[in-house]
Protein backbone atom coordinates (compact mmCIF):
# COMPACT_ATOMS: atom_id res chain seq x y z
CA UNK A 1 0.00 0.00 0.00
CA UNK A 2 2.79 2.61 1.72
CA UNK A 3 4.87 1.42 -1.94
CA UNK A 4 1.75 1.73 -4.41
CA UNK A 5 1.42 5.68 -2.64
CA UNK A 6 4.90 6.47 -3.04
CA UNK A 7 5.20 5.14 -6.61
CA UNK A 8 2.70 7.42 -7.23
CA UNK A 9 3.87 10.64 -5.60
CA UNK A 10 7.12 9.86 -8.14
CA UNK A 11 4.85 8.98 -10.87
CA UNK A 12 3.37 12.66 -10.47
CA UNK A 13 6.47 14.16 -9.59
CA UNK A 14 7.96 12.57 -12.77
CA UNK A 15 4.98 13.81 -14.95
CA UNK A 16 5.22 17.26 -14.12
CA UNK A 17 9.16 17.11 -13.84
CA UNK A 18 8.81 16.69 -17.55
CA UNK A 19 5.85 18.83 -18.56
CA UNK A 20 7.87 21.52 -16.74
CA UNK A 21 11.16 20.67 -18.55
CA UNK A 22 8.31 20.65 -22.00
CA UNK A 23 7.27 24.27 -20.98
CA UNK A 24 10.35 25.73 -20.30
CA UNK A 25 11.90 24.28 -23.34
CA UNK A 26 8.81 25.99 -25.35
CA UNK A 27 9.11 29.12 -23.58
CA UNK A 28 12.65 28.99 -24.51
CA UNK A 29 12.42 28.37 -28.38
CA UNK A 30 9.54 31.12 -28.49
CA UNK A 31 12.20 33.55 -26.37
CA UNK A 32 14.59 32.66 -29.31
CA UNK A 33 12.26 33.67 -32.08
CA UNK A 34 11.57 37.10 -30.48
CA UNK A 35 15.06 37.58 -30.09
CA UNK A 36 15.70 36.50 -33.90
CA UNK A 37 12.78 38.98 -34.51
CA UNK A 38 14.77 41.92 -32.53
CA UNK A 39 17.63 41.24 -33.98
CA UNK A 40 16.67 41.61 -37.36
CA UNK A 41 14.61 44.78 -36.31
CA UNK A 42 17.75 46.21 -34.92
CA UNK A 43 20.26 45.26 -38.17
CA UNK A 44 17.15 47.43 -40.15
CA UNK A 45 17.11 49.90 -37.62
CA UNK A 46 21.09 50.43 -37.81
CA UNK A 47 20.73 50.21 -41.89
CA UNK A 48 18.23 52.97 -41.94
CA UNK A 49 20.18 54.90 -39.33
CA UNK A 50 22.90 54.64 -41.72
CA UNK A 51 21.35 56.01 -45.00
CA UNK A 52 19.76 59.18 -42.95
CA UNK A 53 22.95 59.70 -41.37
CA UNK A 54 24.84 59.39 -44.85
CA UNK A 55 21.57 61.77 -46.59
CA UNK A 56 22.14 64.03 -43.28
CA UNK A 57 26.05 64.31 -44.24
CA UNK A 58 25.23 64.80 -47.98
CA UNK A 59 22.53 67.77 -47.04
CA UNK A 60 24.73 69.84 -44.49
CA UNK A 61 27.45 69.84 -47.41
CA UNK A 62 24.60 70.88 -50.16
CA UNK A 63 23.47 73.51 -47.29
CA UNK A 64 27.45 74.21 -46.87
CA UNK A 65 28.29 74.54 -50.22
CA UNK A 66 24.96 77.04 -51.08
CA UNK A 67 26.04 79.20 -48.37
CA UNK A 68 29.38 79.57 -50.07
CA UNK A 69 28.30 80.67 -53.35
CA UNK A 70 25.60 83.38 -52.06
CA UNK A 71 28.64 84.55 -49.85
CA UNK A 72 30.63 84.88 -52.85
CA UNK A 73 28.07 86.26 -54.74
CA UNK A 74 27.05 88.85 -52.48
CA UNK A 75 31.13 89.46 -51.89
CA UNK A 76 30.99 90.16 -55.90
CA UNK A 77 28.35 92.68 -55.34
CA UNK A 78 30.54 94.89 -53.31
CA UNK A 79 33.18 94.63 -55.40
CA UNK A 80 30.76 95.53 -58.09
CA UNK A 81 29.29 98.57 -56.12
CA UNK A 82 32.66 99.78 -55.27
CA UNK A 83 33.80 99.67 -58.64
CA UNK A 84 31.37 101.54 -59.81
CA UNK A 85 31.63 104.29 -57.08
CA UNK A 86 35.23 104.51 -58.08
CA UNK A 87 34.37 105.48 -61.73
CA UNK A 88 32.58 108.37 -60.41
CA UNK A 89 34.49 109.95 -57.72
CA UNK A 90 37.92 107.98 -58.56
CA UNK A 91 40.68 110.98 -57.09
CA UNK A 92 39.36 114.12 -57.70
CA UNK A 93 37.45 113.12 -60.46
CA UNK A 94 34.10 115.36 -61.20
CA UNK A 95 31.75 113.95 -63.65
CA UNK A 96 29.94 117.38 -63.77
CA UNK A 97 32.82 119.43 -64.86
CA UNK A 98 34.03 116.26 -66.85
CA UNK A 99 30.94 116.76 -69.00
CA UNK A 100 31.18 120.31 -69.73
CA UNK A 101 34.79 120.08 -70.70
CA UNK A 102 34.29 116.79 -72.92
CA UNK A 103 30.53 116.61 -73.47
CA UNK A 104 30.72 114.59 -76.53
CA UNK A 105 32.91 111.93 -74.90
CA UNK A 106 31.43 111.48 -71.81
CA UNK A 107 27.78 111.15 -73.62
CA UNK A 108 29.31 108.56 -75.82
CA UNK A 109 30.68 106.67 -72.51
CA UNK A 110 27.46 106.96 -70.25
CA UNK A 111 25.49 105.71 -73.19
CA UNK A 112 27.84 102.87 -73.31
CA UNK A 113 27.95 102.51 -69.71
CA UNK A 114 23.79 102.52 -69.63
CA UNK A 115 23.98 99.78 -72.27
CA UNK A 116 26.17 97.54 -70.47
CA UNK A 117 23.98 98.14 -66.88
CA UNK A 118 21.13 97.38 -69.12
CA UNK A 119 22.76 93.86 -70.43
CA UNK A 120 23.73 93.38 -66.50
CA UNK A 121 19.49 93.25 -65.72
CA UNK A 122 18.72 91.30 -68.58
CA UNK A 123 21.78 88.83 -67.37
CA UNK A 124 20.69 88.77 -63.54
CA UNK A 125 17.24 88.25 -64.61
CA UNK A 126 18.15 84.75 -66.24
CA UNK A 127 19.33 85.59 -70.05
CA UNK A 128 21.51 83.66 -71.71
CA UNK A 129 25.13 84.49 -72.12
CA UNK A 130 26.39 85.34 -75.50
CA UNK A 131 29.33 83.37 -77.09
CA UNK A 132 31.39 86.89 -76.68
CA UNK A 133 30.23 87.45 -73.22
CA UNK A 134 31.66 83.72 -72.21
CA UNK A 135 34.65 83.78 -74.06
CA UNK A 136 35.39 87.02 -73.13
CA UNK A 137 39.08 86.98 -71.01
CA UNK A 138 40.44 90.42 -71.58
CA UNK A 139 39.49 93.86 -69.99
CA UNK A 140 38.99 95.49 -73.61
CA UNK A 141 36.07 92.41 -74.00
CA UNK A 142 34.35 92.59 -70.42
CA UNK A 143 31.21 94.03 -69.69
CA UNK A 144 32.68 96.30 -66.75
CA UNK A 145 29.21 97.01 -65.26
CA UNK A 146 28.92 93.24 -63.87
CA UNK A 147 32.34 91.48 -64.69
CA UNK A 148 31.76 88.18 -62.33
CA UNK A 149 27.57 87.85 -63.97
CA UNK A 150 28.65 88.71 -67.67
CA UNK A 151 32.17 87.08 -68.67
CA UNK A 152 32.61 83.70 -66.06
CA UNK A 153 35.70 83.68 -67.63
CA UNK A 154 37.48 86.41 -67.36
CA UNK A 155 39.95 86.77 -63.85
CA UNK A 156 40.34 89.90 -62.28
CA UNK A 157 43.80 90.01 -61.31
CA UNK A 158 43.72 92.73 -59.22
CA UNK B 1 -27.67 15.79 -29.98
CA UNK B 2 -26.21 18.27 -27.62
CA UNK B 3 -22.87 18.70 -29.86
CA UNK B 4 -25.11 19.45 -32.56
CA UNK B 5 -26.44 22.27 -30.90
CA UNK B 6 -22.97 23.41 -29.51
CA UNK B 7 -21.63 23.39 -33.34
CA UNK B 8 -24.93 25.06 -34.84
CA UNK B 9 -24.68 28.03 -31.62
CA UNK B 10 -20.98 28.57 -32.62
CA UNK B 11 -21.41 28.95 -36.35
CA UNK B 12 -24.60 31.45 -35.66
CA UNK B 13 -22.49 33.66 -33.30
CA UNK B 14 -19.19 33.18 -35.61
CA UNK B 15 -21.74 33.95 -38.22
CA UNK B 16 -19.55 31.52 -40.91
CA UNK B 17 -16.69 33.81 -39.79
CA UNK B 18 -14.04 31.28 -39.43
CA UNK B 19 -11.47 31.25 -42.33
CA UNK B 20 -12.43 34.17 -43.53
CA UNK B 21 -9.83 36.47 -45.36
CA UNK B 22 -10.12 39.55 -43.58
CA UNK B 23 -9.00 42.66 -45.61
CA UNK B 24 -5.63 44.44 -44.60
CA UNK B 25 -5.77 47.74 -44.28
CA UNK B 26 -2.37 49.88 -45.07
CA UNK B 27 -0.88 53.20 -45.97
CA UNK B 28 1.25 54.20 -48.01
CA UNK B 29 3.12 57.58 -48.04
CA UNK B 30 2.06 59.47 -51.16
CA UNK B 31 4.92 62.24 -51.85
CA UNK B 32 3.64 65.80 -51.76
CA UNK B 33 3.20 66.81 -55.75
CA UNK B 34 6.01 69.41 -56.98
CA UNK B 35 5.13 72.75 -57.69
CA UNK B 36 7.79 72.60 -60.99
CA UNK B 37 6.62 76.34 -61.86
CA UNK B 38 8.57 77.59 -65.04
CA UNK B 39 11.39 80.22 -64.25
CA UNK B 40 10.41 83.43 -65.01
CA UNK B 41 11.41 85.00 -68.79
CA UNK B 42 14.36 86.71 -68.61
CA UNK B 43 14.13 90.58 -69.43
CA UNK B 44 14.34 92.35 -72.69
CA UNK B 45 15.06 96.12 -71.98
CA UNK B 46 14.51 98.74 -73.98
CA UNK B 47 17.86 100.97 -75.11
CA UNK B 48 17.39 104.14 -74.32
CA UNK B 49 19.72 107.70 -75.20
CA UNK B 50 21.41 109.92 -72.62
CA UNK B 51 21.86 113.62 -73.86
CA UNK B 52 24.61 115.62 -71.94
CA UNK B 53 22.97 119.10 -71.97
CA UNK B 54 25.44 121.90 -70.72
CA UNK B 55 24.59 126.12 -70.74
CA UNK B 56 26.88 125.96 -73.97
CA UNK B 57 25.28 123.38 -75.97
CA UNK B 58 21.52 123.73 -74.87
CA UNK B 59 20.75 125.35 -77.57
CA UNK B 60 22.05 123.02 -80.45
CA UNK B 61 20.23 119.67 -78.48
CA UNK B 62 16.57 121.22 -78.56
CA UNK B 63 18.01 122.08 -82.59
CA UNK B 64 18.26 118.78 -83.22
CA UNK B 65 15.67 117.38 -81.49
CA UNK B 66 13.32 119.41 -83.23
CA UNK B 67 15.42 118.80 -86.80
CA UNK B 68 14.88 114.93 -85.78
CA UNK B 69 11.57 115.69 -84.91
CA UNK B 70 11.39 115.04 -81.17
CA UNK B 71 9.57 117.02 -79.21
CA UNK B 72 12.62 119.82 -77.40
CA UNK B 73 11.99 118.54 -73.99
CA UNK B 74 14.60 116.94 -71.87
CA UNK B 75 13.92 115.16 -68.46
CA UNK B 76 17.02 116.28 -66.43
CA UNK B 77 19.33 115.39 -63.79
CA UNK B 78 22.95 116.70 -62.01
CA UNK B 79 25.56 114.59 -62.59
CA UNK B 80 25.05 113.54 -58.55
CA UNK B 81 21.51 112.49 -59.12
CA UNK B 82 22.83 110.15 -61.98
CA UNK B 83 25.63 108.51 -60.00
CA UNK B 84 22.53 107.79 -57.68
CA UNK B 85 20.70 106.42 -60.06
CA UNK B 86 23.57 104.32 -61.24
CA UNK B 87 23.70 102.82 -57.99
CA UNK B 88 20.52 102.49 -57.51
CA UNK B 89 20.02 100.54 -60.85
CA UNK B 90 23.30 98.72 -59.87
CA UNK B 91 21.34 97.62 -56.52
CA UNK B 92 18.03 96.29 -57.97
CA UNK B 93 20.39 94.46 -60.26
CA UNK B 94 22.03 92.43 -57.96
CA UNK B 95 18.49 91.94 -55.73
CA UNK B 96 17.42 90.29 -58.87
CA UNK B 97 20.57 88.44 -59.19
CA UNK B 98 20.81 87.25 -55.66
CA UNK B 99 17.03 85.99 -55.86
CA UNK B 100 17.33 84.32 -58.94
CA UNK B 101 20.61 82.62 -57.36
CA UNK B 102 18.44 81.74 -54.06
CA UNK B 103 15.80 80.05 -56.09
CA UNK B 104 17.94 78.28 -57.72
CA UNK B 105 19.65 77.23 -54.71
CA UNK B 106 16.19 75.91 -53.01
CA UNK B 107 15.04 74.49 -56.46
CA UNK B 108 18.54 72.22 -56.29
CA UNK B 109 18.80 71.25 -52.61
CA UNK B 110 14.59 70.37 -52.67
CA UNK B 111 14.45 68.58 -56.05
CA UNK B 112 17.49 67.29 -56.63
CA UNK B 113 17.79 63.45 -58.19
CA UNK B 114 19.12 62.67 -54.38
CA UNK B 115 15.60 64.03 -53.28
CA UNK B 116 13.21 62.79 -55.74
Amino acid sequence: MIFGKIKMIITIIMILGLSGAGLYVMKLRSDNAILKANQLKLEQSVESQKKVLEQQKKDFEAIMESNKKLNKLVATFKKDLDDLDKRFNKGKRDVGKLAIDRTKAVERIINKGAENAARCVELASGAEHTEEELKATKKSEINPECPALANPSYVNYE
Amino acid sequence: MNKILLIAMILLLSACSIGEKRIKVFSVEEPRAKLNLPMPDALTLEKLRWIIITSENASEVFAKLEAEGIDPVLFGLTDKDFEMLSKNFAQIRQKLQETNNLLEEYKKYYESEENK
